[in-house]
């Protein structure tokens, strides 16, 4: 019983970053599922110290990304739709992406140059592209990350290789 | 081990469960909707099913997830209603069958996902057509347009198991997590993010409090599964809780890999109990293994509890079924490198940086070579990235000095150099088994005995290290008997329920606590009491330090709170603090040592105080075993010991 009681303690404080999590209701427009998740991270630190932070599983449960659930706001049966997976990665590695853009390289810029139809032999071009227009591109995505990848189109449209060898 | 899941408030709870109570209902009444054709096929098949011994079949056990219970019968680990066909599907494995068979001639609705059985229960339809060659005339195939874009979705090269390492500070994840992954073709190390993972975790409501534990150690949470992106995963472990993640490539063949999808898709209808111990997100990453190649039989391995890494070893074991191990290290892990490259100058630097970003724009600042300044500039970040992920959203101080960081990085407009780091801690499954056993001998104030010890888990501060996180004990169920020669006596001399540890050497850059939590007894020398039964609950936070003058030592001081509980004492009671220090050492790879020093005043109940120290040692003989001497000293209580430890 004891052992119990010791436990409990020690997830209380986990448990009350969870109340605080659900109280953030989905409100604007769109599919939602990011901008939840984002807020829910943002409401979930004013509370809980990082190291309790095992939650993100319940942001997205088995309700959004559970397989053969079905269609929710932007995933089919668990899945992110394709029109979808562009903007959801923007928005939900934003500091990454932030930091790779800065850096001119990594993972993250990886992927969403891959998401955005960049081929792989023009990545660099488009890493130092992001690295050059960081300052705006950083001041669109805290607008929201559908600026954030207008914007990123917007820059590529300029660049007159990038812009020819884009995959639609 | 898995993170606990909350729902979502605005989506309805309860609804998957009454749609499969509608179901249930709906399949109560008969299903004879077909024409007198279909039913003497259907007729046919049951007889030869029933001729090929098919419900018996380890396959068909797999995909039920059927288990034999104490008397001989069987009964399904699944307690979703809808996942059966049958009524009694649960327990009669004969009855579901054919219960399955009546429904694949139907485009009825089932389970949770509302399909058709064809395409709700792909892998039992594939399994069944196989073996019973269904005359495609007579039992009409559906096309199943979700399953079929699902499938193509994943683009699948081949599938990860994926083991992110234990993260003491969080009870649900202490031993670690696993889940697999779905590599797609064309993916790269660099887009491997991308990729999609299948997921098992236990669902807690919003209102989840107190009970938590209890109710997630007897299996009163339903658990799911997913397929969370593995961005998202990444970001959960090593970015916000600085854990490690290793990822092992599976060796497995095409048709190996789409039973384990089509078996994924089925478990869209499935809700398992989740059991913290027992069947755990492990435990149902095994039974998907299984269910890839039912010849594996990995779950079969853990009927009782599930530790993370005893199932990466479990997998380890199976011949050739790891192809590759990639390592994916932490934030932390990655900003301790990043400064192990700076000189003493440059780490000077870093400290400037992230207290005052604005420095990176200052004069003194451009005079170190631009190679070394975006290796500052990028430690730097990476810190206060890691630091703004425990503060709150308003006013988070870390994350503003991140973006002036980062735009001074992004001045320098040159790409930063890609790094290859090396883990501290060795991959998990070179560790030691969590269950540990050992046998001994010793003297306890010239009394000559012999103990013998028994360990439910895990791993203590001198067991080996290889493979665990490092200056973190968690001990559950720590039982010691011991027999004394001299009274002829045997008698428990310890019991420990519950002994967590953790140290978090601090440096100029982190600072986190350490901690430690006890609950067990001992025996005890007290007035006139010789052995002594004492229960004791004690408790302490603390800090540690790190040097490096041996090999590598770790120094730690607490202040302790205990309880004690004895009827050696005034009022059977006393209640204390006071402090705890000491320090642990490498000497080389395989001795470690460590001392330690507790003075408690007791100041409720039996007022009184207690000085104690000890001296343990260790030397690994091998993954398994190890050998220790230990030295306890109490007030008149003097105990040596010396005891050969096997782990299984």
């Amino acid at each position: 019983m004891k052992k119990m009681l010791l436990l409990s303690v020690a997830v209380l404080f986990g448990m009350q970053a969870g109340l605080a999590m659900a109280a953030n209701p989905d409100t604007g427009p769109g599919c939602g599922l990011g901008k939840l998740a984002w807020g829910d991270y943002k409401n979930q630190k004013d509370i809980a110290p990082q190291v309790l932070m095992a939650t993100t599983n319940g942001t997205f449960g088995s309700q959004t990304f559970g397989i053969s659930s079905g269609t929710s706001g932007c995933t089919n049966d668990g899945k992110v739709m394709s029109e979808h997976k562009a903007t959801m990665f923007a928005e939900l590695n934003f500091e990454n992406l932030s930091q790779e853009m800065a850096q001119g390289q990594g993972e993250h810029l990886a992927s969403m140059a891959t998401l955005m139809g960049v081929p792989a032999q023009h990545q660099g071009e488009f890493f130092a592209l992001a690295q050059e227009h960081y300052t705006s591109l950083v001041k669109a995505g805290e607008a929201s990350p559908v600026a954030m990848v207008k914007a990123l189109n917007a820059t590529i449209a300029t660049h007159p290789v990038l812009a020819q060898a884009i995959v639609k | 081990m898995a993170g606990p899941l909350l729902f979502l408030p605005l989506r309805c709870s309860l609804l998957p469960f009454l749609t499969t109570a509608l179901i249930i209902l709906s399949l109560a009444g008969p299903v004879w909707a077909t024409e007198d054709g279909s039913r003497a096929y259907l007729d046919e098949l049951v007889a030869r099913a029933k001729g090929l011994h098919l419900a018996e079949t380890r396959e068909w056990q797999v995909l039920l997830h059927y288990r034999r219970n104490l008397w001989g019968g069987y009964m399904s680990e699944q307690d979703a209603p809808g996942f059966f066909l049958a009524p009694d599907g649960k327990v009669n494995p004969q009855a579901e069958l054919a219960a399955t068979l009546t429904q694949f001639f139907s485009e009825e609705f089932v389970g949770r996902s509302k399909q058709p059985a064809q395409c709700a229960f792909v892998a039992r339809y594939s399994f069944l057509k196989e073996r019973l060659a269904f005359d495609p005339e007579r039992l009409r195939p559906l096309v199943c347009e979700r399953f079929n874009n699902w499938l193509a979705d994943f683009d699948v090269e081949g599938i990860s198991l994926i083991f992110p390492t234990g993260f003491m500070n969080n009870p649900s994840s202490m031993f670690g997590h696993t889940f697999l992954r779905i590599d797609q073709k064309g993916q790269t190390p660099h887009t491997r993010i991308l990729a999609s993972t299948i997921n098992f975790a236990a669902e807690l409501p919003p209102d989840a409090g107190i009970e938590y534990p209890i109710k997630g150690i007897f299996g009163m949470y339903p658990g799911y599964f997913s397929t969370i992106p593995y961005y998202l995963k990444v970001q959960e472990y090593r970015d916000i809780e600085n854990r490690d993640i290793w990822e092992y490539r599976l060796n497995l063949t095409p048709d190996q890999v789409r039973r384990l999808l089509m078996h994924a898709w089925e478990m869209g209808n499935a809700t398992f109990d989740y059991y913290f111990f027992g069947e755990n997100c492990s435990y149902h990453i095994l039974a998907l293994l299984d269910a890839a190649d039912p010849a594996f039989r990995l779950a079969d391995q853990f009927p009782y509890y599930t530790i993370p890494a005893d199932s990466m070893r479990a997998v380890l074991a199976q011949q050739g079924l790891v192809r590759a191990v990639v390592y994916r290290p932490s934030r932390l892990t990655l900003v301790k490198r990043k400064r192990e490259l700076l000189a003493a100058e440059e780490d000077r630097w870093l400290r400037r940086l992230v207290d005052k970003p604005d420095e990176a724009r200052g004069k003194a600042f451009s005079a170190v070579p631009q190679a070394r300044r975006v290796l500052l500039l990028d430690t730097a970040s990476d810190y206060l990235l890691l630091r703004s992920e425990g503060a709150g959203a308003k006013d988070n101080h870390w994350r503003d000095r991140n973006k002036g960081i980062l735009s001074s990085r992004a001045e320098l407009k040159v790409p930063s150099e890609e790094m290859v780091f090396t883990p501290f801690v060795e991959r998990p499954d070179v560790g030691h088994d969590t269950r540990r056993a050992s046998v001994g001998a010793g003297w306890r104030n010239s009394r000559a005995f012999e103990e013998v010890t028994f360990r439910g888990a895990y791993h203590d501060l001198l067991d080996p290290e290889p493979g665990y996180t490092p200056d973190a004990q968690i001990e559950i169920v720590n039982l010691a008997l011991r027999h004394y020669h001299h009274a002829s006596q045997a008698r428990i001399e310890r019991f420990s329920l519950l002994n967590m540890v953790s140290l978090s050497p601090m440096d100029s850059l982190f600072h986190a606590p350490s901690w430690k939590l006890g609950v067990g007894m001992n025996t005890v020398r007290h007035r006139g009491c010789e052995l002594c039964a004492n229960g004791n609950v004690t408790g302490g936070a603390g800090a540690a330090v790190e040097s490096h003058w041996l090999g590598r030592e770790v120094w730690f001081a607490f202040a302790d709170v205990e309880g004690n509980y004895s009827r050696a004492y005034e009022e059977r009671h006393r209640i204390g603090g006071g402090g705890f220090i000491g320090m642990l050492a490498d000497l080389t790879a395989r001795w470690k040592l460590m001392a330690t020093g507790t003075y408690l005043r007791y100041a409720l109940g039996e007022k009184s105080d207690d000085f104690r120290w000890m001296v343990g040692s260790r030397y690994t003989l091998s993954q398994n075993w190890a050998l220790r001497l230990e030295y306890n000293h109490r007030a008149h209580d003097n105990d040596v010991l010396f005891s050969v430890q096997g782990f299984f």
